[in-house]
């Protein structure tokens, strides 16, 4: 009995393991409230009957008469500078009509005035005598009508050349808008050296028809939504019919009309609002400005998602190889690919750790580097007054903020700039004592390395998780940081992206889909579609 | 969307869950248990031995499994014996747990006070693992195994590369003479060559989350035969490496072995600290599984919520790692938990298989 009653711990012990009970429950908590806290955004689905109805929905319809028409119209849209009206007399037809287009957002000036001419001096009683027939009679390659003064104001003010013609009880919408575009250019965040130079604009439509001209099919779909509360925009979702899982469409197209935003800026707000877990470091539906990388998800099984006004495209759902794939990888052979794709992992795992390896090293087990080394940079560090933590905060701080004001600054002193930070500044903290040469390097490998990850917001990730990384390491040595990529490993298991795993298909171990992790086997061996999307069509040849 | 089955693990995962129950702090010490007891160089024929006496064990289970599909030990034990004897002998199951998950820890904190954090606090260590632990085990048995299989790969390669290296002080003539004291000292090491087993019956839990049964067998031998094979290498390349008297004396034999060469010319010149961090991680899935294994028992034994048993079970966990006093202890647990195994194995595994033999066989009852 004495012999049990002595192996009983004493009090400190039972209050431990009370702090080891509450600390994980406490965190558990707080995770939830948080997770429910930012997760509360109302349904539109809701109503809300007492809300007055939205401002921009009237919904007056067209009375016929030409002077009443278009006072409703002066009244309700007539006080905007940039509105311009033309009255004309139609000659042979004689009626009056008027064209009202919004300044700057017809640039043809050439068919505005063959538009006119037609309008004033060909359009004879036949083309026009007969109202229902006016849009197929019209020679217009573009033609709405619009029912009622509301839609007609908000198509005039988005840029269409409006027309309404005495007599015509409805708005003719005559001219799509056309206003200030960028040219086409070579994607700026994902710059290959092989592959299509081309990259997705501003443009909804020139977007998609950059997708639909990579290749003939009549099963590439694309679906528009109107999104956005107050000012729409569209937004199109674009997959293989006969490829896409079923399941997979119907959650993404639930998202999407879920969203619930008076506007979506970019698609950004789209990511944001439909991702999985918005508390999470990993991003988890990926972005990209390359219409092959588009299609070639899409062909894989992946949903594309295009907003109106933006040159990201959305791929949903992501896993956690892809922010390390780029498409040059399967354009060059594959030897080199794989080459490339295992140097690209050994960058991020170095992106993530090198700092806090080094923390550790240094701090705790010098004993693990070779001893010869292990002098030098105690040796170089004797002037250095900071712990290794402080010293590392210092350098990798100064890195991230030359990062940051290098995208911020003019492109021709932006070089210079990053010279005088890079160089100058690493070389003077050494001199001044502030940083041992030996972490210049290591900082430097870092911030290189980051460099090389092929997704700019991928980068951010482990940026992000760095730091963390170097607390960790800086508490408890090499321990910290193998509970740190522990609990990291633990996260991204939990981690879903609609629903798909996010570490599929590098576990489950998969022997089909590990063909396209770590290396890039020639093409003749890929003859499926990743397995991980329970696609309908597995095969991709015969 | 994509509702798959989010309790179910593939053939794969349920071999990797089974190897890294098994494989835990015990290949550390193992050489040294083995050889102590024998005192002669044939410890690897005993560890052969051992090897072939748990696979008929495993089988047994996993048959023993395949009678009740889907369930767990935890709910099948009640239906054969009837609910309280049941409930007795799956309780006896968890608090074996649950002192194997409070030992692993505990190993741990020695192994890293002793070669990583010399004087930190011992609660420093064993708290921040719980706790990541508990995140890993909230998971779900998906999670675990997905974890696993990442790093398992890691682990075993990096333990590979350590053995491979020391090749070059590997002496034949360390493990020679072949029985040469006879069989006697066969049977004598045969009792621990059996106890590094401990773990193994967690068969009876994961064979009811595959998500097809019928590679059970195959996939259970499969996850046995990762640490026999294993086991077996390190007993021939410590002992053949160091020679009897050194591993006998040596506390933590394969970590002695990785120390006793150094790679000149190699970033890091002397392979046991990588070892030994690379293997923190292997330690980490080790308890995790009995973390998990515990909380799962508890949570279908009484129908609680299995997240809420995984925060009671963290401080009886801690409790139960901070009971040994001294390494000493902390030895003796672990040769007791062997026997423990042992007895568990017979009163669960044999017994059950027992009744439930007699009750459908014999008296043509329907269970």
């Amino acid at each position: 009995m004495s012999a049990v009653i002595k192996y009983i711990p004493d009090w400190i012990i039972f209050i431990q393991a009370f702090i080891a009970f509450s600390v994980p429950l406490l965190l558990y908590f707080l995770y939830t409230k948080l997770y429910h806290f930012v997760g509360k955004t109302p349904s539109p689905n809701v109503n809300r009957p007492n809300e007055k109805k939205e401002p921009d929905e009237v919904n007056v319809p067209f009375t016929g008469s030409f002077e009443k028409d278009m006072e409703i119209i002066q009244e309700l849209i007539g006080g905007n500078c940039d509105f311009r009206t033309r009255e004309f007399t139609m000659a042979k037809l004689n009626r009056r009509a008027i064209l009202v287009y919004v300044d700057g957002m017809q640039n043809d000036r050439l068919l505005n005035v063959k538009v006119l001419e037609y309008l004033m001096f060909e359009a004879t009683a036949e083309d026009m005598g007969l109202p229902l027939k006016a849009a197929e009679l019209l020679p217009f390659e573009s033609l709405i009508e619009a029912g009622d003064i509301g839609a007609f104001n908000r198509s005039v003010l988005f840029g269409h050349t409006g027309l309404i013609i005495e007599g015509f009880p409805k708005g003719l919408l005559i001219e799509l808008p056309d206003g200030a575009n960028r040219a086409v250019t070579e994607p700026v965040s994902e710059a290959l050296l092989r592959g299509p130079r081309l990259g997705f604009t501003e443009v909804l439509s020139e977007n998609t028809s950059m997708l639909r001209r990579q290749g003939f099919t009549d099963q590439l779909v694309m679906k528009t939504y109107r999104v956005g509360t107050r000012l729409k925009k569209d937004l199109v979702i674009a997959y293989m019919k006969d490829i896409v899982n079923e399941d997979l469409l119907r959650e993404v197209d639930s998202r999407i009309e879920k969203m619930n935003m008076d506007f979506l800026a970019e698609s950004g707000y789209v990511e944001q609002l439909i991702e999985d877990n918005y508390l999470s470091p990993f991003q988890q539906v990926q972005n990209t400005e390359r219409p092959d990388r588009v299609i070639n998800e899409i062909v894989a099984g992946r949903i594309g998602i295009l907003l109106d006004g933006t040159p990201f495209a959305l791929i949903v759902p992501a896993t956690f190889t892809m922010l390390l794939q780029s498409p040059e990888d399967y354009y060059e052979r594959w030897l080199p690919s794989t080459l490339l794709r295992m140097l690209r992992f050994l960058a991020a795992f170095l992106a993530l750790m090198a700092p806090a390896l080094y923390i550790s090293l240094i701090s705790f087990h010098p004993g693990l580097i070779p001893t010869e080394l292990a002098i030098t940079i105690i040796e170089t560090r004797q002037g250095v007054p900071f712990p290794s933590l402080i010293e590392v905060l210092i350098l990798e701080v100064a890195i991230e903020i030359l990062r940051e004001a290098g995208i911020r600054l003019p492109k021709p002193i932006g070089p210079a700039m990053g010279i005088v930070g890079g160089l100058i500044i690493g070389d003077a903290a050494v001199q001044a004592g502030i940083v041992s040469p030996f972490l210049v390097i290591v900082v430097a490998v870092t911030a290189i390395s980051s460099f090389s990850i092929p997704t700019y917001s991928a980068g951010f990730t482990l940026r992000l998780l760095r730091f963390v990384g170097m607390i960790f390491a800086a508490v408890l040595g090499m321990y910290g940081t193998i509970l740190f990529f522990l609990l990291m490993c633990s996260h991204l298991t939990k981690l879903k992206s609609f629903g798909v795993p996010y570490l599929t298909p590098l576990t489950p171990y998969r022997l089909q889909d590990w063909k396209d992790i770590f290396l890039r086997v020639p093409f003749t061996l890929m003859k499926k579609r990743p397995a991980m999307f329970k696609t309908r069509n597995r095969r991709k040849s015969t | 969307m994509f509702k798959r089955n989010d309790d179910k693990i593939t053939a794969s995962q349920a071999t990797i869950f089974l190897t890294n129950t098994v494989l835990g702090a015990g290949i550390l010490t193992m050489p040294r248990s083995v050889t102590q007891a024998m005192d002669s160089p044939d410890s690897w024929i005993t560890i052969l031995i051992g090897g072939f006496v748990i696979m008929p064990v495993i089988l047994l289970m996993v048959r023993l499994c395949l009678k009740f599909q889907g369930q767990t030990i935890f709910e099948f034990a009640g239906k054969i014996v009837g609910k309280w004897p049941g409930k007795i002998l799956c309780l006896l199951l968890i608090l074996y747990f649950i002192i194997i998950a409070g030992f692993e820890i505990r190993t741990l904190a020695e192994v890293g006070l002793f070669f990583l954090l010399e004087g930190t606090p011992i609660w420093a260590i064993v708290l921040p693992f719980i706790w990541a632990g508990t995140y890993l085990v909230s998971g779900g048995i998906n999670s675990i195994a997905r974890v696993y299989q990442i790093i398992f790969p890691i682990t075993i390669l990096f333990l590979i590369v350590s053995y491979g290296f020391s090749l070059r002080i590997f002496d034949f003539s360390n493990l020679r003479p072949s029985l040469g004291d006879g069989i006697m000292p066969l049977l004598k090491g045969l009792k621990s060559s059996i106890l590094i087993y401990t773990g193994c019956e967690v068969v009876m839990i994961i064979v009811a989350f595959m998500e097809n049964p019928k590679q059970a067998t195959k996939a259970m031998l499969g996850g046995i035969a990762i640490p026999f094979g294993l086991y077996f290498l390190t007993i021939v390349l410590v002992v053949g490496g160091l020679s009897i008297n050194t591993v006998i004396t040596s506390t933590w034999p394969t970590i002695d072995l990785i120390r006793s060469f150094e790679i000149t010319g190699f970033f890091v010149e002397r392979l046991e600290f990588p070892l030994m961090v690379i293997w923190l991680m292997q330690m980490f899935c080790n308890f995790c599984s009995f973390f998990f294994q515990a909380s799962l028992g508890v949570s279908q034994l009484f129908k609680v919520s299995y997240q809420t048993m995984i925060f009671i079970m963290v401080p009886l966990i801690f409790l139960s790692t901070m009971v040994p006093k001294s390494r000493q202890d902390l030895f003796a647990l672990g040769d007791a938990i062997g026997m423990m195994g042992v007895w568990l194995f017979l009163l669960t595994t044999v017994l059950l298989s027992l009744v439930w033999w007699i009750r459908v066989k014999g008296l043509k009852q329907h269970v």
